[in-house]
């Protein structure tokens, strides 16, 4: 193990046997930085999800029928066996599966469009400097807006309904992709463009065949993260509305406190962490598949496109 | 400007063809014009502001272009001395290119810009991580928009002269390939496009000493095929005087040419050569000439 050269003890003198040390000890239960076994990482991940659980527990934990006897009152939270009374309701009754897909097509759909206009626009930008200080006092404004203040003028420009819900998100994560895909393509250094200006490449072709691919990426990792913005900000676009149910995770929570129940609002709660880290899980092995150089995946998908494309001259191995 | 180093090379060795070469340091009476040619080449960034910086002043040399054959220069030098300036100047590359004042000459004509006419090999790996090897192989003559079949049959083809498997390699990407394979890479990608100057910029400075023979060898074996005028900047001198058909020794403040210096051409690979006497005595003699230049720059009040 790595203990005793984290300890500086001379390559010389024989290292100590394992346990007799109670410093090497430590470093070896809570190595500095060190890498984790799959095993602990579960066994602390659950421990924090039971301690969580244990606690809530305890503080809404009585006699059945007699509540004012709880340390936190039931109208406050809800004890775990109430809430979990309450998943067939949610699941029936309040169509949470419908809600959340009524949810992701809505963020899909404006991020969506953020990056169909703020990938290009953020190549070019990157590419052409006066192009860049055009679009700068946009993309400072827009990064610095606070989108929740967007929400009423999003109404007199675009109505009530659907269509409202996708420019807000895109209004709010445009400039955001803008200025993260122009960043990614700065970051790529000078000589490879160097590299194809003497390999006679030109102006457009140094854009489409290296500036590109080679920013695309650390572009996908961005989108990555700001889809999880995103799906922050379809939240407050749902929440604040007008007008009748239009349907959302948001809009479950809405109708929820109207109607004073708080245990489908904490069950959502649980939800919606758990579908954004899923939708960023199967981003990830996208990704990481998408680009094996950079992230190290299989390269499943770019072998497949190569075979399907080649044929026979290239080997597909799975 | 020219140094006067008295020619010692061993004329009494009949398997070094290059020992009777004749190397002329003015461009041939024919009326050929020289493969590279720098008269009064000055740099200076920021001229007439504080922030005021000379790379190089007054930079002139000539190398000719010898018919079906070409040359390797080197160039050494401390750091800080032009040499990449130099080189960078020839591929037309921004922000060393173009001159302060002075002219650029390639083959006659004036650099305007970059071009696969002067092909360049850096010394930090430059191979295009989305593209598999002969994909990055094939990325000049793509640009020139030659069809596929045709431009993947050269390719494979560069791929095996210098030294790699067209079979087992042609379809890794970068990061499955070693330093030295990764530069053996970026030759073939500058070869694979005949260009006739090819500008090399300390390529083998990462390299690990017997990856760097190894390179050496394959680059004297290559250039003896293309015939293409090469410029190679180093920091070894081993290398500077293996490779070099003639040596620029370069000086500092303001960058500038101390010496031109012509060397017999190897015959034999590096790792024989490098062991005899008449090697060992040119390495000596440029080694103390490098030392008094950096000692020269390191005085105070020069």
């Amino acid at each position: 193990m790595v203990e005793q050269t984290e300890k500086g003890v001379p390559a010389a003198e024989a290292p100590l046997p394992r346990g007799e040390d109670p410093a090497a000890e430590g470093h070896r239960i809570a190595p500095l930085r060190g890498d984790l076994s799959n095993t602990a990482a579960f066994f602390w991940g659950f421990t924090c999800i039971a301690v969580v659980l244990a606690v809530w527990f305890v503080i809404t934990a009585g006699p059945p029928g007699e509540a004012e006897k709880r340390m936190v009152s039931p109208t406050t939270l809800p004890s775990v066996e109430e809430t979990a009374r309450a998943i067939p309701r949610v699941f029936g009754e309040r169509k949470l599966v419908t809600n959340t897909l009524v949810t992701l097509k809505r963020v899909c759909l404006g991020f969506g469009l953020s990056c169909i206009v703020g990938v290009p626009l953020g190549i070019l930008a990157a590419c052409f400097p006066a192009l860049r200080a055009f679009l700068a006092p946009l993309m400072v404004f827009g990064r610095n807006i606070p989108v929740a203040a967007l929400i009423p003028l999003t109404f007199f420009f675009f109505g009530i309904g659907e269509f409202q819900k996708v420019m807000f998100l895109f209004i709010a994560s445009v400039a955001f992709v803008l200025s993260d895909t122009a960043a990614a393509v700065l970051d790529v250094p000078q000589r490879y463009v160097d590299t194809a200006l003497t390999l006679g490449a030109s102006r457009w072709q140094i854009i489409t065949k290296v500036l590109g691919p080679l920013a695309a990426p650390s572009i996908f990792n961005s989108l990555r993260l700001l889809f999880g913005l995103a799906f922050g900000y379809v939240m407050l676009a749902e929440l604040v509305k007008f007008g009748s149910a239009s349907g959302g995770l948001g809009d479950l929570i809405n109708m929820s406190q109207r109607r004073g129940e708080r245990e489908p609002i904490l069950l959502v709660l649980v939800i919606i962490p758990m579908v954004a880290w899923a939708i960023d899980r199967a981003l990830w092995w996208l990704q990481s598949d998408l680009f094996p150089y950079r992230y190290g995946g299989a390269g499943l998908i770019p072998r497949f496109c190569g075979w399907l494309l080649h044929g026979r001259r290239t080997e597909f191995r799975p | 400007m020219t140094g006067a180093v008295p020619d010692n090379r061993p004329n009494n060795r009949p398997d070094t063809p290059g020992s009777i070469r004749p190397t002329p340091v003015d461009p041939p009476g024919d009326g050929r014009p020289a493969a590279v040619e720098f008269r009064g080449v000055t740099k200076i960034y920021n001229e007439g502001t504080s922030r005021e910086a000379v790379a190089i002043r007054d930079v002139s040399f000539t190398i000719p272009d010898l018919p079906d054959k070409g040359e390797i220069s080197t160039f050494l030098g401390p750091s800080g001395c032009g040499k990449s300036t130099v080189l960078r100047m020839v591929a037309g590359l921004e922000p060393q290119f173009p001159p302060t004042r002075g002219t650029v000459h390639v083959l006659g004509r004036e650099v305007v810009g970059p071009g696969a006419d002067r092909g360049m090999v850096f010394q930090d790996y430059t191979s295009f991580d989305n593209r598999t090897v002969l994909g990055n192989v094939t990325f000049g003559l793509e640009c020139r928009g030659v069809p596929k079949r045709q431009r993947e049959a050269e390719g494979r083809e560069w791929i095996a002269r210098v030294g790699l498997d067209p079979r087992r390699d042609a379809a890794k990407y970068p990061h499955e390939l070693s330093g030295g394979m990764r530069q053996r890479v970026a030759i073939a990608r500058t070869l694979v496009l005949r260009p006739r100057i090819i500008l090399m910029d300390e390529p083998f400075g990462a390299l690990d000493p017997a990856t760097r023979l190894d390179m050496q060898d394959l680059l004297v074996r290559l250039w003896r095929e293309v015939e293409a005028t090469v410029m190679f900047i180093t920091h070894s001198v081993e290398e500077a005087v293996y490779l070099g058909d003639r040596v620029f020794v370069m000086a500092t403040t303001p960058g500038r040419i101390a010496a031109e210096i012509r060397m017999p051409a190897a015959a034999a690979p590096a790792r024989e050569t490098q062991i005899e006497p008449w090697f060992h005595e040119q390495v000596s003699r440029l080694q103390a000439q490098l030392e008094s230049i950096e000692a020269a720059a390191s005085r105070p009040g020069e």
